[in-house]
């Protein structure tokens, strides 16, 4: 995706939702600390840390990459204790079962629906043509 | 004899282009809406192509 960003620059946007499968360990204490970097203007920062040092997601090591990105640390382990966020992630979960989704990742391009990983090329092909007919009208 | 088994072949192709391949057209040209809500994101509210992702770190 980071490398979509840096191809397409500012054609496109990328938004984030939450969908953290409630039998893995990590899944939902992960997304917490990735919305309690956001309110200290570290979201991006730390979504990228978490694709960058997985699978290493465990308390411990959520509130290491904290530390590296300068937060506030006191903010952030009482965010993560009280899972700050789970509101904001139980409405990502709700869309996400509205919209009958089953795997991540699960993209949505200007509304066309992408399951799973795929190859760079994929993206681009979706992409180019969204561009094309944006340019057309 | 002959003719009626060629029909029903024709019968038989028809009913695929209708029940799998119009389907499948169709589905496959689906646009959904997505709410973005305040959700983060990157990039220029009004870029013209908006990727919305679904993930789990884990």
């Amino acid at each position: 995706m980071k490398e979509i960003l840096s191809t397409y620059k500012d054609k496109v946007r990328l938004v984030i939702k939450h969908m953290p499968y409630k039998y893995r360990d990590f899944a939902f204490i992960s997304a917490e600390a990735a919305l309690a970097a956001r309110d200290q203007g570290k979201f991006w920062e730390m979504h990228w840390m978490l694709h960058e040092r997985f699978p290493k997601l465990d308390r411990e090591s959520l509130i290491s990459y904290a530390q590296e990105l300068g937060l506030d640390m006191k903010r952030f382990r009482n965010d993560l204790e009280n899972m700050k966020h789970m509101d904001h992630i139980q409405a990502d979960l709700k869309l996400s079962r509205d919209l009958d989704l089953y795997s991540t990742p699960t993209f949505y391009i200007n509304g066309i629906k992408a399951v799973g990983d795929r190859p760079l090329e994929s993206f681009k092909s979706i992409i180019d043509k969204e561009l094309e007919s944006s340019a057309r009208e | 004899m002959e003719r009626g088994s060629a029909m029903k072949i024709v019968y038989k192709y028809l009913s695929f282009v209708f029940v799998l391949i119009i389907p499948a057209l169709v589905l496959s040209s689906e646009r959904f809406t997505v709410p973005v809500g305040d959700s983060p994101s990157l990039g220029p509210e009004k870029a013209p192509v908006t990727i919305i992702e679904f993930l789990d770190y884990q």
